[in-house]
């Protein structure tokens, strides 16, 4: 049985290509995927390596408690230690040399005034000029160290990007101190490459310098130590740890070892970048279950047209079992072939996928590719299986397939029974089940993505099981004009679609995925936005807004600024932060005390503003609902330097404007207690004194000053949001252009083979008459009515998904919003693919020879 | 042989000197070798032959199924020897009829819509008059509203020929038209294209092998190793059996 697979296989080449590819595309999409992230794992875990070379071990405070959410590191909750802790160190046994060491908030402003910012942080960092310097991650390439309060260093590609020279001048800015003019000494390589820091700016100062500018007075955030000569990394942090206990320091402080920090820091990156790495995974997923429908369809009809064949191999005695185990060889070897094609594909295409995440703003760093084992074994067995699973159905039908089949004349697919459907109901039914447990059960993040990605899964095979019913229905209606009008390739169409509704259904199937999930992103996405807009509008009565640049925190020093030029205007500050509430982490916004002079939360009758701007927390009012709280009740908090009492001032109504999604807001008064000091966003209503224009020279000057901050009105601050969000939401839908390439993919290869199982009616049509043009038409015909099938569907389910998506997050102050102009624009661009894709197909049957075609057997 | 006849237009169909060879040099086989040939208009014309003798061949390029390789063909005056394939879709669909050996119909399509067909892809609609002397002429009347998988292969073929019919063309061509039935079938189908001729006016020329079916020809033209050797006129099953005895010598 196998040669008759395999010379069945290279028979058709082009039907293999086809198929391979729609495999092929979605394994590629993996492969690429893993083996970008890992290549960024592999930058991450050298650069590392670097940063603590020289590195023995550290001390550092402990961490108060796991923040949440990810909205707050872990760097930026942990407490500094004193400088006095410098010197306790230096005494331990095995210690060579101990020094405190910071990294802090530091933006460059290049030459030319602009900001010198990525998606990367901007950090400042001390430089000790000895030679012997514990931290050895840098050394000085141009010029030399900073020794002079006054003086600074860049990593040798801010010096760069900047535009500085050595002796020059250059301006940083800093979050507790105003911007400050600085002569540029120098200049280093960091970790041994230009691409070392990653993205980041680094500006190095002197030891007290960087402690001053940066919120470090007398404190450092760890202490770096080397050991002396013969003791191991492991040796020197017992000693530091029993000294540390010794001195009865043990409660506050810790101590790792130099290799532990790096393998720390690059786990904190790579947990970030597995996120990514789901991401990016889940589109290669859905386009592998696109795949997975084309290769069922591709096999079905390839069982459907061989029927005859397989009759007559079941005459001759084969059994069952041996055909079966011929159509499930065959999707074998679709899949090895299409598996290794894919993982190579895949592997050459990572360069163009780190260019497409760089084209929507997303600067990966480069690296030698890392290929993983693992990379290979996954995708290469994901792709072959969902091959195999794909092709088990048809191989099923083709087994049951009677001897007697030889002899008939008939080589349709059976039709679809009722047993079929009554399948498709119940899937689809247990999808619905599953998805809605996922949407409104209250599972938690993780548990409720994979019930309802399970449940999409289960409700689209059911859809697909169900969609020939529609099919037949779909096909008149959708040719209804074309046949009112006289055109018989429209009539002929619509009954070519009609006459397998199963094999319509299905090819339109694969279409309607991609639709759904462009049309659920939509709409999800359109309800966002709207919403957002909305309560933006509806409780802010900002002028101005001030806003990062880039996905970093700015300085406060701009919100000082303003105030102090418009004595009479509110500014008020945001901040995010972490506290612990009995054993709960939660997020906390911090927020200026006269904040909802801007912004209405709908505090409720009872609250004490006044003594709110002494400090204390205003509670979402179903969040004080579930913890019974009261306002002048007092709670017990813990604050990232310690333990503390924080009073309820009010109880308030209504949701923050977006971003902000903590049901806690904390007086900035009562902000010392957190380390860190940087503003997410700064509001500022103007006073009565003041021209809206004198106000916004202001604002806009405080903003240029500090750097790398966006100044906007109300209206140009949503535009700013939104088109940030835009950005990541185009992605997406590049994302899952993926799923429909291969759903046209499979719409060519249907197309295809129905011409060829059509080979005798064509030559029919043509010698009675048709031309080529009408027979093109007929074919550009059938693709038009399975692509807008397939777009209308996917259309329906995507809005319900969405609109059952939005309900499921309606508490939080998110309504439905219907995009239609632009799901309209996407159903009418999927319908044009679609006759695209009839192209091929219709040149196909134009170019058959008439008179082999209806001599043909 | 059959001398071409002078007056153009009293040909319906028309070939002059056709020869087709396939393949090249050494190997090249000579289907039809030098053919001229008249079939004229309202006659019933079979051509018969040994198979290989060229027959189906000479068919399919009198229909402007197939190219000739030297020589000339008519329908009527137009030479379609000499046109594009475009222009011979028009002339299969506006002026020549096919009835073939089977697989004549669409099988999406209604019978009355196979009918309508070649009416359909020129964008016009059947004369209804014209139309319902056909289906009476076929006695089709109350199955034309049925799928050809519900009709018995007479029936199909039937439709068939009033689909070759609907579009009065200039000649009917009809390859082993009868190949596939049974003989009480075949003659009803003969029956039928033989009052085609004589009441609604058409000509028609049929590809057989069968000496019954020829005999209803008002012509038969034999053909062997490409060429014309031999014609009769007023067949009966007898004297076409003779000539094909002798051919077969």
């Amino acid at each position: 049985m196998w040669r008759v697979t395999l010379r069945g296989l290279v028979a058709k080449k082009f039907r293999l290509a086809l198929s391979s590819l729609s495999i092929a595309l979605g394994v590629a999409f993996m492969a690429g995927t893993f083996v970008l992230t890992d290549t960024l794992g592999g930058v991450f875990d050298g650069l590392f390596t670097n940063t603590t070379q020289g590195v023995d071990a550290v001390v550092r405070s402990k961490l108060p408690y796991e923040p949440t959410g990810g909205q707050v590191s872990r760097d930026q909750l942990r407490p500094p230690v004193p400088e006095s802790l410098v010197d306790v160190v230096r005494d331990v046994d095995g210690v060579a040399r101990a020094e405190g060491s910071l990294l802090g908030y530091a933006l460059v402003i290049g030459s030319d005034g602009e900001a010198l910012q990525g998606q990367a942080p901007t950090f400042g960092l001390p430089w000790y000029p000895r030679s012997d310097t514990v931290n050895r991650s840098s050394e000085i390439v141009k010029g030399r160290a900073p020794r002079a309060p006054d003086e600074v260093a860049f990593d040798i590609r801010t010096f760069e990007d900047g535009g500085f020279r050595v002796g020059g001048p250059a301006r940083v800015s800093f979050q507790t101190v105003p911007p400050r003019e600085f002569r540029v000494v120098g200049a280093f390589l960091f970790g041994g490459s230009k691409d070392g820091p990653v993205g980041a700016t680094l500006s190095a100062f002197t030891p007290a310098t960087a402690q001053e500018v940066m919120n470090r007075v007398g404190q450092w955030d760890l202490i770096e130590v080397r050991a002396a000569d013969g003791v191991s990394q492991t040796a020197l942090r017992d000693d530091l740890r029993a000294a540390l206990r010794a001195d009865g320091l043990a409660a506050d402080f810790e101590s790792i070892t130099g290799q532990q920090l790096a393998d720390e820091q690059a786990d904190e990156l790579k947990s970030n970048l597995s996120i990514f790495n789901t991401f990016l995974l889940v589109f290669a997923l859905v386009a592998l279950f696109v795949g997975a429908f084309v290769i069922y369809n591709t096999f079905s009809i390839t069982v459907a047209q061989r029927i005859r064949e397989i009759g007559l191999l079941r005459a001759l005695g084969a059994t069952g079992r041996q055909v079966n185990r011929a159509v499930v060889g065959e999707s074998l070897v679709v899949g090895v072939l299409s598996s290794v094609i894919g993982i190579v594909l895949g592997i050459a295409l990572v360069p163009l996928l780190q260019g497409l995440l760089a084209g929507f703003g997303i600067d990966l760093p480069g690296g030698p590719l890392v290929i993983a084992t693992r990379t290979l074994v996954v995708s290469f067995l994901v792709g072959t299986v969902v091959t195999v699973v794909s092709s088990l159905a048809p191989a099923r039908r083709a087994a049951r397939v009677p001897p007697i089949t030889a002899l008939r004349d008939q080589a349709l697919d059976p039709a679809a029974n009722r047993r079929r459907y009554l399948w498709g109901a119940a899937l689809w039914v247990v999808g619905a089940v599953i998805l809605l447990a996922g949407l409104f059960g209250g599972a938690s993040g993780g548990d409720s993505a994979l019930l309802i990605g399970g449940g999409a899964f289960f409700a689209f095979i059911g859809v697909a099981m169900l969609s020939p019913l529609l099919a037949g229905p779909a096909a008149r209606v959708l040719t209804w004009p074309a046949r009112r009008r006289g055109r018989v390739t429209a009539r002929l169409a619509s009954e070519n679609a009609e006459r397998n509704p199963r094999r319509t259904a299905s090819t339109a199937s694969a279409l309607m995925i991609g639709l759904t999930l462009v049309s659920m992103v939509a709409v999800l996405a359109a309800s966002l936005k709207g919403s957002f807009t909305e309560t933006i509008r509806g409780q802010s009565s900002a002028d101005f807004v001030l806003s990062p640049k880039g996905f970093f925190p700015f300085s406060p020093a701009a919100a000082e600024q303003i105030r102090a030029e418009l004595p009479d205007a509110t500014v008020v500050e945001y901040r995010i932060g972490v506290i612990q509430i009995g054993n709960d982490t939660v997020n906390v916004l911090g927020a200026s005390p006269d904040f909802t002079e801007i912004t209405d939360i709908g505090l409720r009758p009872g609250a004490r503003r006044d003594a709110f701007a002494r400090g204390g927390l205003y509670v979402e009012a179903p969040e004080a609902g579930a913890r019974g709280l009261k306002v002048g009740d007092t709670v017990e908090v813990r604050f990232p330097d310690g333990p503390g009492r924080v009073t309820v001032q009010g109880i308030y109504a209504k949701e923050l404007p977006p971003p902000f999604d903590p049901p806690f807001v904390l007086s900035l008064a009562d902000w010392d207690r957190f380390p860190t000091t940087e503003d997410v966003s700064v509001s500022v209503l103007k006073g009565p004194g003041t021209t809206t224009r004198e106000a916004r020279r202001v604002v806009e000057r405080a903003a240029a000053e500090v750097g790398g901050i966006a100044a906007d009105d109300l209206a140009s601050f949503i535009d700013r949001q939104i088109a940030q969000f835009d950005q990541l939401l185009n992605l997406v839908y590049v994302l899952l252009m993926l799923a429909v390439v291969i759903a046209l993919v499979g719409i060519v290869n249907a197309l295809a083979l129905s011409v060829y199982e059509r080979t005798r009616e064509i030559g029919l049509l043509r010698a009675v008459g048709m031309t080529r043009r009408q027979l093109r038409r007929m074919v550009r015909g059938e693709a038009l009515i399975v692509s807008a099938f397939g777009a209308l569907l996917g259309l329906v389910i995507g809005v319900v998904f969405g609109f059952l998506i939005v309900q499921s997050v309606s508490s939080e102050g998110i309504a439905f919003a219907l995009p239609v102009v632009q799901l309209v624009v996407f159903v009418v661009l999927a319908v044009l693919a679609g006759l695209v894709a009839g192209i091929p197909p219709a040149r196909r049957a134009g170019r058959l020879d008439v008179l082999q075609a209806i001599t043909s057997e | 042989m059959s001398v071409p006849s002078p007056s153009v237009t009293t040909a319906a169909a028309r070939a002059v000197d056709v020869t087709k060879v396939y393949g090249q040099g050494d190997t090249a086989v000579h289907a039809l070798a030098g053919v001229s040939v008249d079939f004229l208009r309202g006659q019933y014309a079979a051509i018969m032959g040994p198979s290989g003798s060229g027959k189906s061949t000479l068919l399919h390029c009198l229909a402007g199924l197939d190219r000739v390789s030297s020589g000339q063909v008519f329908l009527g005056d137009d030479e379609i020897s000499a046109m594009n394939e475009k222009e011979l879709t028009l002339v299969r669909r506006d002026k020549i009829g096919f009835v073939f050996q089977a697989y004549n119909l669409v099988p999406t399509l209604t019978g009355l819509e196979n009918i309508g067909l070649p009416l359909a892809l020129a964008g016009r609609s059947p004369d209804p008059e014209w139309l319902d002397r056909i289906l009476t002429t076929v006695n089709l009347a109350d199955r034309v509203g049925h799928r050809p998988n519900e009709l018995s292969g007479g029936q199909q073929q039937r439709v068939a020929v009033a689909r070759a019919l609907v579009s009065r063309p200039e000649v009917i061509f009809a390859d082993e038209p009868t190949g596939n039935l049974d003989s009480r079938s075949g003659a009803e189908i003969l029956g039928f294209m033989r009052d085609a001729v004589r009441e609604l006016g058409q000509t028609i020329v049929m590809v057989t092998h069968d000496p019954v079916a020829a005999s209803y020809a008002d012509r038969v033209v034999f053909l062997a190793d490409g060429k014309i050797v031999d014609e009769l006129a007023g067949p009966t099953v007898d004297s076409v059996m003779d000539r094909m005895r002798r051919l077969g010598d």
